[in-house]
Parts: C-alpha cells; sequence; structure tokens
C-alpha cells in the first residue's frame, strides 16, 4: 500500500488542476445537494401537515379542500362517531367531540416582487383548530380575536403576497377587509404558507352558510380510522371520502415533488458528467506527470494493485474534499425559501431548503463515487505502466 | 508552419485530453442550450398569447365564479368588444388514466371559435361542434395521448363537478399558430350548466374577448372594470398576455432554478477547459522557452494559448450543439403531448440561442486561457528552459 500522505502531497503540488477539480465536484456536490434538501423541505412541508391520527373528510371525488364541499349536517353527524376523540372538558370543540368544519378559499392576490400573481389558502377555521394542531404557535403580533376581521399569517408566506404581513390588510370580498395581527410557526409544516381567518368571517364574505370544505377530526387511535372511513363512507347518497391527514397531504403534495425530483435529476446529471469528465482529465495529468515516480514505486516493489488503489484514493480524497465543500456550500441554501404554486391546490407554497447530516453524506459519498469513477482509467494505467519505460521517461 | 498550424497542432497534442475537454464542453453546451430553450419557449408563452384578445376574471379570484350574465353586460355597454366566449375550468380526469392531466373547459360553444381563430376544424366538425350538445373538441396532441379518433365517445370525471361526463368527440382541431398548446379540450358551457344543481348554474369561471382594436385594449379593460365596480363580484380585465404572464410568475421559482443551472454548468465548463489549458501549458513550459529564445514574443505566445482555448471551446461547442438537436427534439415531443405544453409551447432551438451557446463555449475558451496564458508570459526564457516537468 502506498502511504496516503503521497497522495496528499501530490494533490497539494498541484495546486491549479487540483483546484479545478475541487470545485467542479463541489459545484455538483452543491447541486445535488440543494435539490435534496429542496425535496426534503417539500416532504417535511406537508409531512408535518397531516398526523396519522388525524382523519380529513371531503367531498366524494374532490382530490383538494378548495375544491370540496361538506353540508354542516354531515359535519355534525362525522363528529357523532364513535372513533372520533373526545375533548375534555371546558373545550373549544362544539358538542365535545375533536370535529373542526373548514372552509377553505384560494384569493389572488399580487405576487411581491414579480409581475404577477398568485394565491393565498385562506382557511376560515374555530379556535379547535389550534387544539387539533398543538405545533401552531403565534410567534409574533397575537392570536385573532374570534369572530372578527382579524387574521393571523403564517410565517412562510408572510410577505409573499401583497398586504399579507403583520399589521398589512387585504380584500377578502368586496368592501371587506381583513387585517393580519399575528404571524404563527407551524413547525414547518405547510401551514405557513396559509392564512388563518375566522370561519364566520369566511362563511358570510363567501355565501357558504350551511357547509365547510371539509372536515378534520383527531380519531381515537391511528387504528380506529378503519371503522371511521366504512362508517362514514357507508351512506353513498351524502358522498363523503375519508382519508388519513398524512396520506392526504402526501397526494397534494405528490406532483410538485415529481417535479421537483425531475428538475434535480436534470441539473444534477450535466453538472456530474461534467465534474467526472474534469476529474478524469485531472488524473490523466497526474499520472502522466508522475510516470517517473510511478515507475520508481514499481521498482520499488509496490505491485500494481497498489498503484491503481493508491491513484483511486487520491482521486477519491479530491473528490471527497470538493464534496465536503460543496455541502458545507449548500447549507446557505438554508436561508433562502423556494416559493411556487402547487398545482394540485393551486396556490402558492413556501418551501425550505432543509438541510439533514443524511443528506450531506449522500451528497458527499455521490462526490465520492464521481471521483472515483473519474480517477478510474487513470489509474488503470498508471497500474498498467511498465517499471523500466516508466523510469526512463 | 504557420502559427495557426502551430495551434491547432497543440491542440491535438494529447488526444485523449482533448477529447475529454471537448466532450466536457459540449455537454456543457448541450445543457446551456436545453435550459436556455426552456426558458425560452417559457417566455414564448407570453408572446404567443394575444394582444388583441383580453380575460377577465373574479377580481377575488381567478377560482371563484361570476355570473354568467356578466357577457350580456358587456356586449351591450362595451362596443369595443367584438366577440364574447365563457370559460370554466372543469378539471376533468380520464378515469382510465388519472395521470393523464390536461386543461379541458366548458365554453360558450357559438362564439369559441370566432374568439379563438388559432383553432382550425373541419367543415364538418365545425357543423358536428355546434349542433350536438355533448360535443367537445380536442386537440392533436390531447387526442393522440387519449387515443381518440373523430366521432369517438369518452367520459371525464371532474372533482369540481361532481360525476362521471359523457362527451362525443366532434372534431380534433389543428392550430394556425405555431406552439399553441393542442391537448386542451373544449365542450359545451350549456351541458354543463344543465346538468349541475340549482345552485351553482350560471356561474362562469372567465370571459375571455376579441376587440376591435389591440391598441385600445388598456382602456376597454378599464371600461369592462368600471362596469362592474358597483356589482357585488368585482372584475379584474387584462390582456391576455399579461394574464398569461402574472400566471407564469406562479412557476418563476422552478425557471429561476433552470437560469441558475445554466451558469452553474457554465461555471463547470471553464472550470474543464481552464484546466486542461493550464496542464497543456505548463507541459510545455519549455517549448514556450524555445519559442522565446527563437524570437517569438509574449504577444505570440498568447497568441497560441488564447487560441488554443478558443479552438477547444469550438470543438466542444459544436459537438455540444450536434447532440442538442436530438435530444431537444426528443423534449419537444414529450413537452408537447403533456400538460406543459401550455406553459412551454414548442420547444425548439432558436438562432439566437445556438449563436449564444457557441460564443459563451468560445468565450470561455478564451476566458479560461487567460489564467495560464499570463503565466506562460510572465516566464523567463531561462527559468522555461530550465524547467523539466
Amino acid at each position: 500500500m502506498v502511504p496516503v500522505i503521497y497522495n496528499l502531497r501530490s494533490l497539494a503540488v498541484r495546486k491549479r488542476t487540483t483546484g479545478a477539480a475541487f470545485f467542479g465536484i463541489a459545484l455538483v456536490v452543491f447541486a445535488i445537494s440543494a435539490v435534496l434538501m429542496l425535496k426534503n423541505g417539500l416532504q417535511h412541508a406537508f409531512g408535518r401537515s397531516g398526523s396519522p391520527e388525524n382523519a380529513i373528510v371531503m367531498r366524494q371525488g374532490s382530490d383538494a379542500e378548495l375544491t370540496s364541499g361538506v353540508q354542516d349536517a354531515q359535519v355534525a353527524l362525522v363528529g357523532a362517531r364513535p372513533e372520533v376523540a373526545r375533548a375534555n372538558g371546558g373545550s373549544v370543540f362544539p358538542g365535545g367531540s375533536m370535529a373542526v368544519g373548514e372552509i377553505v378559499v384560494g384569493l389572488t392576490l399580487d405576487k411581491l416582487g414579480t409581475s404577477g400573481f398568485s394565491n393565498l389558502t385562506i382557511r376560515g377555521t374555530t379556535p379547535a383548530a389550534y387544539a387539533l394542531r398543538p405545533e401552531i404557535k403565534i410567534i409574533e403580533g397575537r392570536p385573532a380575536q374570534p369572530g372578527t376581521d382579524e387574521v393571523v399569517v403564517g410565517k412562510a408566506i408572510r410577505g409573499r403576497l401583497q398586504g399579507v404581513d403583520l399589521g398589512q390588510s387585504f380584500e377578502i370580498t368586496k368592501g371587506r377587509k381583513v387585517t393580519v395581527v399575528g404571524v404563527f410557526d407551524g413547525g414547518g409544516s405547510s401551514f405557513e404558507s396559509e392564512v388563518w381567518a375566522d370561519i364566520d368571517v369566511m362563511r358570510s364574505a363567501y355565501h357558504r352558510q350551511g357547509s365547510v370544505s371539509s372536515v378534520r377530526v383527531r380519531l381515537t387511535s391511528p387504528d380506529a380510522f378503519d371503522a371511521f372511513k366504512l362508517g362514514v363512507e357507508a351512506d353513498k347518497n351524502i358522498g363523503l371520502a375519508v382519508e388519513r391527514e398524512d396520506i392526504y397531504y402526501q397526494k397534494v403534495s405528490q406532483n410538485l415533488g415529481i417535479l421537483i425530483t425531475a428538475l434535480g435529476v436534470l441539473i444534477a446529471f450535466f453538472c456530474a458528467v461534467g465534474a467526472m469528465i474534469g476529474a478524469t482529465i485531472t488524473m490523466y495529468a497526474a499520472v502522466a506527470h508522475r510516470s517517473r515516480e510511478i515507475g520508481t514505486l514499481r521498482a520499488l516493489g509496490f505491485s500494481r494493485l497498489s498503484i491503481l488503489s493508491s491513484f483511486l484514493l487520491e482521486s477519491m480524497i479530491l473528490a471527497l474534499g470538493g464534496g465536503l465543500f460543496g455541502a458545507l456550500l449548500s447549507l446557505v441554501m438554508g436561508l433562502m425559501k423556494f416559493s411556487m404554486i402547487n398545482f394540485a391546490t393551486w396556490s402558492e407554497i413556501v418551501i425550505a431548503f432543509e438541510p439533514t447530516p443524511k443528506i450531506l453524506i449522500i451528497a458527499i459519498i455521490c462526490g465520492g463515487v464521481m471521483g472515483v469513477i473519474g480517477g478510474f482509467f487513470p489509474a488503470i494505467r498508471a497500474a498498467r505502466m511498465s517499471p523500466l519505460k516508466a523510469i526512463r521517461g | 508552419m504557420n502559427m495557426l498550424t502551430l495551434a491547432a497542432k497543440n491542440v491535438t497534442r494529447n488526444r485523449l485530453r482533448i477529447v475529454l475537454t471537448a466532450f466536457g464542453v459540449a455537454i456543457s453546451v448541450l445543457a446551456y442550450l436545453l435550459f436556455r430553450t426552456i426558458l425560452w419557449s417559457y417566455s414564448l408563452g407570453v408572446e404567443i398569447a394575444a394582444k388583441d384578445r383580453l380575460a377577465t376574471r373574479h377580481k377575488l379570484s381567478f377560482i371563484l365564479w361570476l355570473p354568467r350574465h356578466y357577457a350580456e353586460d358587456i356586449k351591450a355597454h362595451v362596443p369595443e368588444v367584438t366577440a364574447i366566449t365563457t370559460m370554466n375550468w372543469f378539471g376533468g380526469k380520464d378515469p382510465k388514466d388519472e395521470s393523464n392531466m390536461f386543461a379541458n373547459w366548458a365554453v360558450d360553444h357559438q362564439t369559441l371559435l370566432t374568439v379563438y381563430p388559432e383553432l382550425i376544424l373541419s367543415d364538418e366538425a365545425k357543423q358536428r361542434w355546434l349542433s350536438d350538445p355533448q360535443a367537445a373538441i380536442v386537440g392533436e396532441a390531447g387526442a393522440r395521448k387519449m387515443g381518440l379518433k373523430e366521432g369517438d365517445n369518452f367520459s371525464l370525471m371532474s372533482p369540481i363537478y361532481q360525476g362521471t361526463w359523457e362527451f362525443h368527440l366532434a372534431g380534433i382541431y389543428k392550430v394556425n399558430t405555431i406552439g399553441y398548446d393542442t391537448t386542451q379540450m373544449y365542450f359545451h358551457y350549456d351541458y354543463l350548466n344543465n346538468k349541475i344543481p340549482e345552485r351553482i348554474r350560471d356561474n362562469i369561471g372567465m370571459l375571455m374577448m376579441k376587440i376591435d382594436d389591440p391598441r385600445k385594449s388598456a382602456e376597454v379593460a378599464t371600461a369592462i372594470d368600471r362596469l362592474f365596480e358597483d356589482r357585488d363580484k368585482q372584475t379584474v380585465t387584462m390582456s391576455e398576455r399579461q394574464f398569461f404572464n402574472g400566471f407564469m410568475a406562479m412557476f418563476g421559482a422552478i425557471m429561476s432554478a433552470l437560469d441558475i443551472a445554466s451558469y452553474v454548468l457554465l461555471a463547470i465548463m471553464a472550470l474543464i477547459l481552464g484546466n486542461t489549458l493550464a496542464m497543456g501549458v505548463r507541459e510545455r513550459t519549455n517549448e514556450y522557452g524555445v519559442l522565446k529564445a527563437l524570437g517569438f514574443e509574449t504577444r505570440h505566445i498568447l497568441a497560441f494559448i488564447v487560441g488554443e482555448g478558443f479552438l477547444t471551446g469550438l470543438a466542444g461547442g459544436l459537438l455540444g450543439l450536434l447532440l442538442a438537436f436530438p435530444v431537444l427534439s426528443a423534449m419537444g415531443r414529450f413537452i408537447s403531448d403533456s400538460m406543459l405544453a401550455a406553459m412551454l409551447p414548442a420547444v425548439s432551438m432558436q438562432t439566437s440561442t445556438i449563436i449564444t451557446g457557441l460564443a459563451v463555449a468560445v468565450a470561455v475558451g478564451a476566458l479560461a486561457a487567460v489564467l495560464p496564458a499570463w503565466g506562460a508570459s510572465r516566464l523567463k526564457v531561462t527559468d522555461a528552459l530550465r524547467r523539466t516537468e
């Protein structure tokens, strides 16, 4: 085995070529890591919105809350089912069962910083919603007064659309404005891309007396889901469909996830091919320059295999170094947000680039693998050199 | 042997390296052309959106409906509007293949073809479209994807309008504007309206209008919105182009990502090229010393190295261009058959994109040569000759 220090010194000697290959790999690992972070952010945003303990009830055939409608009478019936958890005393849940009907509307507002517009999700709800989703916390301003034209905004969407920030107001229907009095943290869930308003204000603004968009319930346990679904869907005339909350959010984020993955794969593929070629060129040059050294090593008794592994190792060290740098650089993306429409719900969703140790490790390993692939043929050439010819140069 | 042949000989001296470099440049140029073409196509969507067509939507949200009689009101009060059609997003999905997403609209069948002269139907198809209440028309790409031919019956499920809806395919439309989306489907609003519950009847999603003079579109738009200012449901009217532009802002983040990626790729290309050139220069330090000793001046040496970068960039650029044609035509076919067609019409490489791509490759090649060239030019003859590596 050729000592590793030999490889390190060799890399250090050729600063410029080493540097070029290093940055090439760094850029690729940066790209891979950023895409994985975005995908993770998306999954988390929707993953955190849904709990397996909760179920969502919508009209049969609706694929998102926006197009769904459930009569008030049915909300009561759904809430009365035995699988729905009971709230303990003095509760915000009417009738004591943990079920809440909500009205969801999409409002088209100007998207700040662009010449276009996008859709804001406004959720008309009651204080019960906060009990059902304990992760929601007001972090700035104050909670909205129930029954008034006050609303709170998720921290992700604030300031991205016209009038949607603390202290500002926007029109929800002709002549009726709501004022943003608070900002809430939703633990990274997609609720952070929503505005929450009072349900009765929404009812009157959008003429939705007697019906809501969807019903969320807390089940007595995740296992109660099947019985609950069977019970609610039994009456085909009412035409309701039940879904686990986490599955629902998985579904509405699916297409966006595919799009981001496709985009990421496309970008990463091209960058990776480019960087691998860069690494190959560097390593070929390293082999060519050092033919005398290789010959000497062989003459000293190092086997072909040790030469091969030494060069592979060198290329891998180079790539891992670049990868590490790229991965660290990609952490900067954590400060940025990706804001676009989710076509499953036709509303704006703000996704964070969320790093995890696993993502960084995967990205760095990808870099290392590129180094190995890039160094493979040069290493073979090095191993094949005849010591006699090599020393002669 | 003149200067140019010497530069060319230098380029081909290390064959393997030059092939790899050219290939690396080619991949970067290919990706650059690919991303730039997508971005161009995205902006083309805005370009082909008609200026002489206006779109009116609910002021608060394009998801909310407007009363159907708004069309009559506009016709009665805004004489500049020559034709109006209504459009309702149906959101229909093929029950056999739910993953096949395409745009489908319930429209005022009497006026659709007047407002959208881009849609071309045969006379018989037009006849069927007007007379059959369950008639639908689908664009060429849409029909191909659903495997439909004229006269076929098919059904769609809508998440907005409950139930399964049956349609008769009256015709497959072609378009007379390159890049116009042919995946969309249109059917009679009356068919929809007659079957839905009373309480949601007579609501429309959007009004699309043809006006007599595109230069007046801003004034006409204001006139329309003023008409409904005091009504319960106010409107926002803008030219189709503005509307499309605004709509596209929702996808802006994806396009920014592609935009940034295209520059990252250029950076990688510069690294590969610069690396190769730097290596070549270092190996030839000796020769540069000889050249200098023979009386060649620094500028000659500079010209050799920058010329080498230029040639390598050009070779890689041309190779990338060659690869881009089949890749882009495959991608274009894929996109024109999907719902993306509305966003990315006519994915085809523009001469300007090609020129920019090649120019960038050549420029990056020359630029990447600057650093090694600078190093070589500073060499003293004696040092250069002494160096053995």
